[in-house]
């Protein structure tokens, strides 16, 4: 146990010796910032994407039941296949549901009856539109130059737009419109007592797979039908490409980053002279080793925590956030993501392995190389002889 | 021989290492004490080997043959590990001083003291008292760079006696003095061997030969230490 006189002593005069070696330590410090602030950016991103995609998908519906025939998707009638769906053991509250995709004033956009990916308490702040008025996304309200918003090129309908999605619902909502179910029928060109397809929720979520056979068989129509399982694996797999596409683009600036800290790191073997003269004046090694470690820390703490916050807002942060989603996913829009608590742990654990640890082990062991030879040895480098 | 208390060398040889077995030794077989209150004094040439004792005396350098005692233990054969904590009672002044140029005096006098267990107000204390014998008040704050050669002196004898040492080894600690420094410098090493500390200086300043403050004196020719009583009669 070390006493604490000496613990305090040794701290000070490490911030000593990083103040001593002031351009040094900022170098070091800026190339930790930097190199956590990429790294961390990426994981984060990655691990976001994949928490706010599975916070969504929790919201979707078990099991989505689609007609299709030889030409692909047809409108499936909403009361046959509610009635089809509910004879099927452990299928629960079948909801036939209206939606599409319509061209907008500036591309796609995707045309909703009912709104499911939405949390409750979102919806309950928000008016539902009547006949005639919409509810937009984020991406949506971003082309408007008025209040109007035109759809569809067929059979085109005009609505008001009364309301916007929040932007933390963005991941599910950006190209969304929630019109009324007459005015997405006359868009979409269904006949009433048709729906787009069926949403079905199951008693039992770990028989999604199970039951899928059972459910197909029960309609008398061909039908196509798609799990939380295909749409999380989906997402999941984006999340992880992007963060490793990221990761991989950022690997000439890591290397050169590690170079440099390699090099300050190494400069403690020009340091020899100066620790021969310690030890001669009553240092051990473990007390050489220990300035050397307090002073890594002293740069390195604040470093690593101003590159996890930086990388932080940089995701997080809307302004930033777009810069970033930009760069990773090369122009893709992206919804204001979040974070879990877990997630969170899981970055900085990352993050202490992937930078600190590294940092830490190379100033201990070439303090310890360094540090352990005999002190007349070291004497006799520069700048004394 | 006596090895119970101060510095002793027993049958001391010390060759440099890596070089040819046929080389002479720089030190050859040296049997000396140094006890606990005296100050001793080494003279001899220049390349003589008083340097080398001296790092021998401070466990910086490893004997080839023989034993380094200090009171009563055999430093020498011991591992850096526990070495390297006993020199904390040793206070060394090199040749060369070996001062960090870009500290100040006082951070320069702070060195010794951090590994060891003594509370900051303490450490100020003793600073400040090392500061004005060495009459360096005035330049406690100044970069070690800024002083004079005799100034940057007394700071190196400043720095060993700053933690208090029960070993005092001193190499030409007045070469660069006026007469009133040198015999400040003498008062002080005098003053450290008098409550109890060995002190071991190597020099051949004649007016440290010629002081009468010094206890026992050797000369060191030839790889051999020889205590020189004739020289303390003649003083």
């Amino acid at each position: 146990m070390i006493p604490r006189t000496r613990r305090a002593s040794m701290a000070i005069w490490a911030a000593r010796e990083v103040q001593r070696h002031a351009a040094r330590s900022m170098l070091l410090f800026a190339c930790l910032v930097s190199l956590v602030f990429l790294i961390a950016t990426a994981l984060l991103f990655s691990q976001a994407l994949d928490a706010t995609w599975a916070h969504l998908l929790d919201q979707a519906p078990d099991l989505v039941v689609r007609r299709i025939d030889g030409g692909g998707w047809v409108p499936i009638p909403a009361d046959e296949a509610v009635a089809y769906a509910t004879g099927v053991p452990g299928v629960l509250d079948p909801t036939p549901r209206l939606w599409g995709v319509m061209p907008g004033p500036d591309g796609p956009v995707t045309v909703v009856a009912s709104i499911a990916v939405v949390p409750e308490g979102v919806l309950n702040e928000m008016k539902p539109p009547t006949a005639g008025q919409a509810v937009v996304g984020q991406g949506v309200a971003r082309t408007l130059s008025d209040s109007r918003l035109i759809l569809g090129s067929r059979n085109p309908l005009t609505v008001d737009v009364i309301d916007v999605f929040p932007a933390d619902t963005d991941l599910a909502t950006h190209d969304l419109v929630w019109i009324t179910p007459e005015d997405a029928r006359h868009l979409l060109e269904l006949a009433p007592g048709q729906a787009s397809d069926l949403a079905v929720h199951l008693f039992r979520r770990e028989e999604e797979q199970a039951i899928q056979a059972d459910l197909a068989a029960a309609f008398p129509w061909p039908v196509r039908i798609s799990d939380r399982t295909d749409s999380a694996l989906r997402h999941r797999t984006r999340a992880t490409r992007l963060g490793g596409i990221a990761v991989v683009a950022g690997i000439p600036a890591l290397l050169s980053l590690l170079l440099i800290i390699t090099g300050t790191v190494l400069e403690n073997n020009g340091q020899r002279a100066h620790w021969g003269l310690l030890k001669s004046l009553g240092w051990t090694t473990a007390d050489i080793v220990r300035l050397q470690v307090n002073r890594a820390m002293i740069v390195g703490i604040p470093a690593v925590m101003l590159g996890l916050t930086s990388a932080y807002a940089a995701v997080f942060y809307p302004p930033t956030a777009g810069v970033i989603a930009f760069w990773i996913t090369g122009g893709q829009h992206l919804a204001a993501l979040t974070l879990t608590r877990g997630g969170a742990a899981i970055i900085m654990l990352e993050i202490a392995a992937l930078v600190g640890l590294p940092f830490l082990a190379a100033v201990f062991l070439t303090s310890v190389r360094t540090a352990a030879r005999a002190p007349w040895t070291m004497l006799q480098a520069d700048p004394w002889n | 021989m006596e090895l119970n208390a101060g510095l002793a060398c027993r049958r001391l040889d010390f060759r440099w290492p890596g070089r040819h077995t046929d080389e002479p030794f720089v030190l050859e077989s040296v049997e000396a004490i140094f006890p606990p209150g005296t100050v001793s004094l080494v003279t001899g040439d220049t390349g003589s080997g008083k340097s080398t004792l001296l790092h021998l005396l401070a466990g910086l350098l490893s004997p080839t043959a023989g034993e380094v005692w200090a009171d009563g233990l055999p430093v020498s054969r011991w591992p850096s590990r526990h070495r390297d904590p006993w020199r904390r009672q040793v206070g060394i002044v090199f040749q060369h001083l070996a001062l960090m140029p870009d500290l100040s005096v006082a951070e320069n006098l702070l060195l010794p003291m951090i590994p060891r267990q003594i509370a900051w107000s303490r450490m100020q204390e003793e600073i400040l008292r090392q500061l004005a014998d060495a009459d360096l008040s005035a330049l406690a704050g100044a970069p070690t760079s800024a002083l004079s050669g005799g100034q940057r002196q007394r700071l190196a004898i400043a720095r060993a006696l700053v933690a208090r040492p029960r070993f005092i080894l001193a190499d030409e600690p007045t070469a660069f003095q006026d007469d009133h420094h040198a015999r400040q410098i003498r008062a002080q090493l005098c003053h450290n061997a008098r409550e109890g500390a060995v002190v071991v200086i190597c020099s051949h300043d004649p007016r440290l030969r010629a002081s009468d403050e010094i206890d026992r004196r050797y000369h060191l020719a030839s790889a051999t230490l020889t205590e020189n009583p004739a020289e303390r009669e003649s003083s």
